[in-house]
């Protein structure tokens, strides 16, 4: 695979060491609101990927303030945390990144709807990949309707997510 | 700091993600190799953080408290009606479990029967759940500093919530009879029959191993059989609630989903469970241990 795909693009410089930090941030909050213990019944199973959201987001508009290593780091946090298989969030967030990274021109300046549509194949992609790899680690078949209903979720709740992202980018990164 | 050469940023910059990518890659196959391997990084983590998400969720138990709070008024005629026909029954029972406890008494005085071990237990607050599909655990707000240890059991007042696989200093992880690793040794109260309650990650676990085909029907309660030493018998688990074609279904005593604090018990009994296998094996550990079998087999 050409290197190339994985090279930054150069985008507005933005002053601030707050707005520089911000993508990483808020991917840390998406982390934490994951495994949050919220007492609503049934809602630990079908928890949407908050962290996949924010890294989406931000290697749409910021790639440059979101690096791979931090991106790595929060993955493994998290694992870590829950005590899944160490390394499945981490690849997860990784393979987003260099993904959405190689498609990233057709996403810039399009309006919300596609932008959806990108992160609604996405989610598609990775969550059937995690219920396969999760599978192959478990050596058995694990049940496919709470990966549905957790895919739905994730789908549903992306436009919230975005809106708060694209609010705070606005107000901390044009402020400086 | 070492100045690097433009071109040398942009290729270290390049080639990180796919350096990362096949780092975690890695990562995942060789904690699938060797369990262990992550078990004291990840109590290490949930330690350092353990601080951290107590706080965070404290603010959410607190919503959470409005809420059953709210609800609370609503019910609250009905409720109290419930509790009044309910504490009358429950009067009766108690008058016969305090007969059945003196009778117990003296017949454990008369066949000198063997008293159970002390039993001391700590309240933990949940400060964080596994969020996904995959895994089913809670972390609790307290370590090895309570005087927790692995294999302990995690209860509430209504029954069994799982038991302690990773213990930090001041975090501990409690893996939860529905998670797909768990197993237990149970036994129907009814029929005495013999299984293991083996979760696979949906709400309900299943009924594995029964010793007779047909001991089990819908509504019979299931508890801790002791069998392998690591919880004591009769803790209360669940009921039977469905037969299919997997075998049946338990459902749990506690609702799993919404533990705000749960409390560890030690019954004494964690030693037997098989402690992790240090990762780096001491030198002439193995032959010393070789000659001390031999030398007791001489005896």
């Amino acid at each position: 695979m050409a290197l190339k795909v994985f090279s930054i693009p150069a985008l507005p410089r933005v002053n601030g060491s707050l707005a520089r930090l911000l993508p990483i941030a808020t991917t840390l909050v998406a982390a934490l609101v994951t495994i949050l213990p919220l007492r609503i019944p049934g809602y630990a199973a079908l928890t949407p990927a908050f962290t996949l959201m924010a890294a989406y987001h931000w290697t749409i508009y910021r790639p440059d303030l979101l690096p791979p290593l931090a991106l790595f780091a929060i993955g493994l946090a998290e694992d870590l945390l829950v005590g899944a298989p160490v390394g499945v969030t981490a690849l997860l967030l990784l393979l987003t990144y260099a993904s959405v990274l190689s498609y990233r021109r057709y996403f810039v300046n399009r309006t919300f709807p596609f932008v959806w549509t990108g992160f609604t194949l996405l989610t598609l992609c990775a969550m059937l990949a995690l219920w396969a790899l999760h599978c192959v680690l478990d050596a058995t078949l694990l049940d496919f309707r709470t990966t549905i209903f957790r895919t739905v979720l994730t789908i549903a709740i992306f436009p919230v997510a975005s809106f708060l992202l694209g609010r705070t980018q606005r107000a901390l990164m044009s402020a400086s | 700091m070492i100045r690097l050469s433009p071109q040398l940023r942009a290729a270290i910059q390049r080639t990180t993600l796919p350096v990362l990518i096949l780092l975690s890659a890695a990562i995942i196959v060789l904690g699938k190799a060797d369990r262990m391997l992550f078990d004291s990084l990840s109590a290490f983590t949930a330690d350092r953080l353990a601080p951290a998400l107590a706080t965070v969720s404290r603010p959410l138990g607190a919503v959470g408290d409005v809420i059953d709070r709210v609800r609370g008024f609503v019910g609250t005629y009905e409720e109290n009606l419930r509790l009044v026909r309910e504490n009358e029954r429950l009067l009766r029972w108690q008058q016969a479990a305090l007969d059945l406890a003196a009778d117990n008494q003296k017949l454990r005085g008369l066949v000198k029967a063997v008293p159970n071990a002390a039993v001391s237990f700590v309240t933990a607050r949940v400060i964080a759940n596994s969020g996904g599909a995959y895994v089913r655990t809670l972390m609790i707000d307290a370590g090895k500093e309570q005087r927790l240890a692995r294999g302990q059991a995690a209860i509430t007042g209504e029954g069994l919530v799982g038991r302690l696989t990773e213990v930090g200093n001041r975090a501990a992880r409690v893996l939860l009879i529905t998670d797909l690793n768990s197993r237990i040794p149970v036994v129907i109260d009814s029929s005495h029959t013999n299984a293991v309650l083996a979760g696979d990650n949906s709400e309900r676990p299943r009924l594995i191993y029964q010793s007779t085909a047909d001991g089990v029907k819908i509504g019979d309660r299931v508890v801790t059989s002791g069998e392998g030493g690591v919880f004591p018998p009769g803790l209360p688990v669940g009921v039977v609630s469905a037969i299919d074609a997997g075998g049946p279904r338990v459902e749990p005593f506690v609702e799993l989903s919404q533990l705000g604090y749960v409390m560890i018990v030690d019954y004494g009994l964690s030693e037997s469970l098989p402690q992790p296998v240090p990762f780096v094996e001491r030198p002439g550990a193995r032959s010393k241990a070789a000659a001390a079998a031999k030398e007791s087999a001489a005896r």
